[in-house]
């Protein structure tokens, strides 16, 4: 039978070889590697592309959750961590299992029959795998910096140096102090995830920093425009007119 | 403060008031002592002491710029003797104008006026003074009010600031974190496994005794911050060095109570936690005129971005150093784009 192969993402060592220990008892597992940060966790799974993935979520560089956000083909995903938030809960029913540290042997081999059951089944564990995506962005307090890949390089954005997002199609840019990045993710997302008090929808494919905004102009009847500190101009829809003369 | 006699209305109320009844005494008293008509009396009282009501609102200032703590009780004395003969002088100049303009036929009332004004003007130093004594038990029942509330809102800082403490000494992240590290090395390495948990088991037992004194020596904080320390190391061996330069004189000096504990927890927290290379947390002390310097060092991932709830322990030492020694400025925090480093300046008595 083809061994499930694996990979062990978890910045401690100690946390590491406990799972490795625990993995070694079942013949039908293969560890392809370990890793001790997010960065090269994404390098491996995409790379790798394992069956199954033990995921710590507290992590220098990306955290567990902003890999997610990465990932070219999902695997299984069992998380493993001290994560003590009430964040977690909201897996109980969604993700394929997570293992509360310290946890027993026991309780380990619990969700690798879990594990197992899903990769039986392409289907569910994709389904499982945007699930788990999902309830990630819901359970975040507030989005405080975005990862975004351009070909190999992964970039972390703090939300503070983003200027404005425009749509492109299924994807958004976000025009950032450090350039501009592509991102896939929607408009809709990053109107809910941004904090309403720093940016404003405007129009249908510009969300913009409030702060950033030096005049609203007039262009033609019942049509807007602003203009940003840069001299940057962008359209006003009616809507986005509307809510941006609440706010002043 | 502002002047309570045109901003709070029952002061303003008693005020008027008092006047009033000053303004009937003194129609009746004119009438029958000196024999004066009903008409004149009236005018003559209303507009003398319609005056002064208005002049005594401004008093308040004199009283506001003179307070009692500011001053020498021989410049404040000196100050209202000027300020209640200008007034008088004001208040019987101003009246009689406007009185004698009036009642400019009443003869007899005229010659009353004319040998009455040097008994007016001791009158209004008389006011002058039964006001400034008035101005001053309102100021100070003020203070004392907010004496109180002052006392009341700093007993719910402290009790604000112990909770804080409690609440920043259970770090569950960190315990179960350790815990699952226990349980490897129970599998890989038994006997470091032990180690490890009597140093967690010290640990948790040293944030769990209330210590009355609010403080110790540096070397037994250094050794209790250790326990911490050495944890850390056995989570993360090859991630952090530890360096440590404390002269010998250093090691005496009494200091607050977990006051080094937060410090590493935070330089691993930001530096550790959040980098791949190896970060040096450095620990550096100094004697100096008026304080004993307590510093902190370790560099960090520049490209980590920060998340945001960082510094708690940090803000937790700021209040509590400010409890205190009552003094702002104790904690001084250094950042650079790769090195953070936290000063604490302890005021030697």
């Amino acid at each position: 039978m083809k061994k499930i192969r694996t990979l062990i993402i978890d910045d401690e060592q100690l946390g590491r070889d406990l799972i490795k220990a625990y993995i070694a008892k079942h013949e039908g597992y293969e560890v392809l590697a370990e890793c001790n940060n997010g960065f090269d966790g994404i390098k491996q799974i995409n790379e790798m592309k394992p069956d199954l993935i033990f995921l710590d979520i507290q992590m220098p560089k990306l955290t567990g959750f902003e890999m997610l956000e990465l990932i070219d083909s999902p695997p299984v995903i069992i998380f493993t961590t001290a994560y003590d938030q009430y964040a977690l809960k909201a897996f109980d029913v969604n993700a394929t299992d997570y293992l509360l540290k310290p946890f027993s042997e026991d309780r380990f081999n619990d969700s690798l029959v879990k594990a197992e059951k899903l990769l039986s089944n392409k289907a569910v564990s994709l389904s499982k795998f945007q699930d788990i995506l999902k309830t990630a962005e819901a359970s975040r307090e507030a989005l405080e910096r975005v990862v975004v890949k351009n070909q190999q390089k992964i970039t972390l954005v703090p939300v503070e140096e983003i200027k404005y997002i425009e749509a492109q199609d299924d994807y958004t840019m976000l025009y950032a102090e450090k350039g501009n990045f592509l991102k896939q993710k929607t408009m809709k997302y990053f109107e809910e995830s941004l904090n309403s008090k720093d940016f404003v929808r405007i129009h249908r494919s510009y969300i913009v920093r409030l702060a950033l905004i030096k005049q609203i102009e007039l262009l033609e009847k019942e049509s807007y425009q602003i203009i940003l500190h840069d001299g940057k101009k962008l359209p006003v829809s009616k809507t986005g007119y509307s809510k941006l003369k609440d706010l002043f | 403060m502002s002047n309570p006699f045109t901003t709070n209305r029952k002061i303003f109320a008693a005020y008027a008031s008092m006047w009033f009844l000053i303004f009937l005494s003194h129609v009746a008293i004119i009438m029958i002592v000196q024999d004066i008509k009903f008409y004149a009396a009236l005018v003559d009282s209303f507009f003398f002491n319609f005056l002064y009501l208005i002049i005594g609102i401004g008093i308040w200032y004199t009283v506001r710029f003179n307070n009692l703590e500011s001053y020498t009780p021989l410049k404040i004395f000196l100050d209202h003797i000027v300020s209640a003969v200008i007034t008088a002088v004001i208040w019987v100049a101003a009246s009689e104008f406007i009185v004698s303009k009036i009642l400019s036929q009443e003869n007899f009332y005229l010659e009353f006026l004319n040998q009455s004004l040097i008994w007016r003007f001791l009158i209004g130093i008389l006011y002058y003074i039964a006001l400034v004594s008035i101005n001053y038990v309102i100021i100070y029942y003020n203070n004392f009010q907010e004496k109180v509330l002052k006392e009341v809102e700093l007993k719910g800082l402290v009790k604000e600031a112990e909770l804080n403490a409690l609440k920043y000494q259970i770090n569950p992240h960190f315990i179960f974190n350790s815990l699952n590290s226990i349980s490897s090395l129970t599998i890989s390495n038994p006997q470091r496994a032990q180690e490890m948990t009597i140093k967690l088991s010290s640990f948790l037992r040293s944030t769990l005794v209330k210590n009355d004194n609010q403080k110790s020596r540096l070397i037994d904080e250094l050794n209790n911050a250790m326990l911490y320390m050495d944890i850390e190391k056995i989570r993360f061996a090859d991630k952090f060095e530890f360096v440590e330069e404390i002269k010998p004189e250093c090691k005496e000096v009494e200091v607050p109570n977990m006051i080094l504990q937060p410090l590493f927890e935070n330089a691993v927290k930001h530096g550790v936690y959040e980098s791949l290379e190896k970060v040096i947390i450095k620990l550096s002390c100094s004697i100096e005129k008026e304080y004993f310097k307590i510093i902190v060092e370790n560099n960090f991932d520049p490209e980590s971005v920060p998340k945001r709830g960082a510094g708690i322990g940090i803000k937790n030492i700021q209040n509590r150093m400010k409890l205190i020694y009552n003094q702002d400025n104790l904690v001084v925090v250094d950042k650079t784009n790769s090195t953070f480093k936290i000063t604490i300046y302890i005021p030697m008595s």
